[in-house]
């Protein structure tokens, strides 16, 4: 399983596909049996009350939570569990709820960690920093001046992140997870806590970079206008199980996620 | 209007990506390294050479390696002592074994040496982190210096536990042993340290270094961006020991030419100091590293010469004073400037951007 495998599909055909996924810790269940698979070039919505396990899931898929049964199959490999290192490296980058992002180093260097993957030298030739390791660095410089200019970061380039306001800082990571140049974007609630018009600037973010850079993208969202109007197609969970799956017009009829959203009432 | 930045434009990434992007910034490089190796050289003499300057670029190294790991890496350590030690007697060991080699060569593999013992004690930073890795380093500070000290193998079996330098040469010049002129030994250490600072600061501003600072900064989000929480703290333990050993050799082969370990390598002489440097110079920065070595190595000779030489106190009285003001200074240092030094510096390179108008 590679970037090369992933990069290989067609538009439209199943790119990661989990089955049967179940995560517990200790006595509790955060997953039960879910399965949904996500096509490549689209944006597929992951919705669900607090604590429905949206979260986990998109750690299960990068590796960071070790499912305890059920297979991921990526790329049209299964496997009974992915390594972050190998998500990193197979194309799958993402952002978090919490902003994760290296608060002492500046928007620029943040960005530049996203091109480490892909930098080659080693670091006898770092430490020497001449022809080839200079060049390599102006090269990813290149590509991180890109997304800057994307995401419209270019006046808080030398700034450390950890200075930057909230709306800036969810930005950022997003422009972290982009500088990797990934096949595959999970987002976690890339809009929370943001006004009308940063979730309006992040929606733009999102649909160009589906659209133009082909990337597929996993995004979880509270905001149901937002979701609803972004994605291709939606999975929800509550209490870690699968409740719904379809397009968003099917979600919006299902009375299994109205109950779950809003209640049922006892009469 | 001094330090005026306006009207340096960069049109290609490679200058904008050099170490000294700014005109100012390269005249001050360039005319303190005029004068380090082309006047001091001919004006030292014994007194600067054994008080201030050997031990400050000694010290810059250890510092430089600490900085490394804790500053960029964010693993603290307090086992400088234990790793100077051990470049010590690599240094020591080689020379008994090779008397021909190279001393400059000896220095360097007694780098690597420490690499490797750093690698085995940064083991224990991929399972615990902060405070408890400082404990498990303070570990290695004691084994290392107890070894040193109870397998007469590494001291050669001499019946006071000594280890004494013998006099190398570099260029037909000595170097080492006790009739190395100032300006060989101040030379000498120089070229060291400043080929050395280069290539910590290329490392730095590369991959590796912004791999080490993702893991500084938030671990897990490195993980995921791909970079191996294993390898990269083992690199940092690497090359920050590798720095430090080459600091402990020229301590003992240049500077003292004669040590005892339980002494010259205690924890309260070393290990504390320089730990005090980087966090008086400034955590992760280069600059730092310098200022906070300047800053530990001159106090002490500033205090002395203030309160025997102007207030006529006696010698002991002023040992005494000596190190309750330093303690002191540096609690008021960490409450007024707990980002060190270069900070200081760069709020005076602020002023001076707009020096003499206010806006």
């Amino acid at each position: 399983m590679s970037l090369e495998d992933l990069k290989e599909i067609p538009y439209g055909k199943t790119a990661i596909e989990l089955k049967n996924i179940s995560l517990a810790f200790g006595g509790v269940k955060a997953l039960t049996d879910v399965s949904f698979d996500v096509k490549k070039g689209e944006v597929f919505a992951i919705i669900g009350p607090n604590g429905a396990g949206k979260s986990s899931m998109l750690n299960v898929i990068n590796g960071f939570y070790k499912p305890t049964s059920g297979t991921i199959n990526f790329a049209g490999t299964d496997r009974n569990e992915m390594e972050p290192e190998l998500a990193a490296k197979s194309g799958i980058a993402r952002t978090f709820q919490n902003i994760a992002l290296f608060k002492g180093m500046s928007t620029l260097d943040n960005l530049m960690t996203g091109r480490l993957l892909k930098q080659k030298q080693n670091f006898l030739m770092q430490a020497l920093y001449f022809g080839p390791v200079a060049k390599e660095e102006e090269e990813h410089r290149e590509r991180v001046e890109r997304v800057i200019d994307f995401l419209d970061l270019q006046s808080i380039r030398r700034t450390p992140v950890g200075s930057l306001p909230y709306g800036l800082q969810k930005r950022v990571e997003l422009g972290r997870a982009l500088a990797m140049e990934p096949e595959i974007l999970l987002l976690d609630e890339p809009m929370a806590g943001m006004n009308v018009e940063e979730k309006q600037d992040m929606s733009r973010f999102v649909l160009t970079v589906n659209n133009e850079l082909k990337t597929t993208i996993v995004l979880i969202e509270h905001d149901m206008g937002v979701v609803m109007d972004i994605s291709d197609r939606i999975v929800v969970l509550d209490y870690g199980k699968k409740i719904g799956s379809g397009l968003p017009k099917e979600i919006r009829n299902n009375k299994a996620v109205i109950d779950a959203y809003l209640g049922v009432s006892d009469d | 209007m001094i330090y005026k930045e306006t009207g340096q434009y960069k049109s290609s990434y490679k200058s904008d990506h050099a170490i000294f992007p700014l005109l100012q910034d390269k005249i001050a490089f360039s005319t303190l390294m005029f004068i380090a190796f082309l006047i001091i050289p001919f004006v030292i003499n014994s007194y600067w050479e054994k008080a201030i300057l050997v031990p400050f670029l000694i010290f810059s190294l250890a510092a430089i390696g600490l900085n490394i790991l804790t500053g960029y890496c964010g693993q603290v350590s307090l086992g400088t002592g234990g790793f100077m030690a051990v470049g010590a007697f690599s240094t020591y060991k080689i020379m008994t074994y090779f008397p021909d080699m190279n001393i400059m060569i000896i220095i360097l593999i007694s780098g690597l040496i420490t690499a490797a013992v750093g690698i085995i004690f940064g083991l224990p930073s991929l399972r615990i982190k902060g405070f408890y890795l400082a404990v498990a380093t303070l570990a290695s500070q004691f084994f290392l210096v107890w070894l040193f000290n109870k397998v007469p193998w590494f001291y050669n079996y001499s019946d006071t536990g000594q280890i004494t330098v013998s006099e190398r040469t570099m260029f037909g010049v000595p170097v080492t042993g006790a009739e190395a002129p100032s300006y060989a030994t101040y030379l000498f250490c120089l070229v060291l340290v400043v080929v050395l600072s280069f290539a910590a600061k290329n490392l730095i501003r590369s991959k590796m270094g912004r791999s080490w600072m993702a893991i500084r900064d938030m671990d897990i989000a490195a993980e995921i961006i791909g970079v191996p929480p294993l390898k990269t703290k083992l690199s940092a333990f690497a090359i920050s020991s590798f720095y430090i050993g080459v600091a402990g050799a020229l301590y003992f082969a240049v500077f003292l030419g004669a040590i005892e370990v339980t002494e010259s390598f205690d924890i309260m002489t070393i290990s504390f100091p320089v730990l005090f440097m980087i966090i008086i110079g400034g955590l992760g920065s280069m600059l730092g590293s310098f200022l906070g070595a300047a800053f530990v190595v001159t106090l002490p000779i500033g205090l002395k010469f203030l309160m025997v030489d102007m207030v006529g106190l006696s010698a002991v009285t002023a040992k005494h004073f000596e190190i309750t003001i330093w303690g002191l200074l540096m609690i008021i240092f960490l409450i007024v400037e707990p980002h060190g030094l270069a900070r200081l510096w760069s709020i005076a390179k602020e002023k001076l951007r707009r020096w003499p108008f206010p806006y």
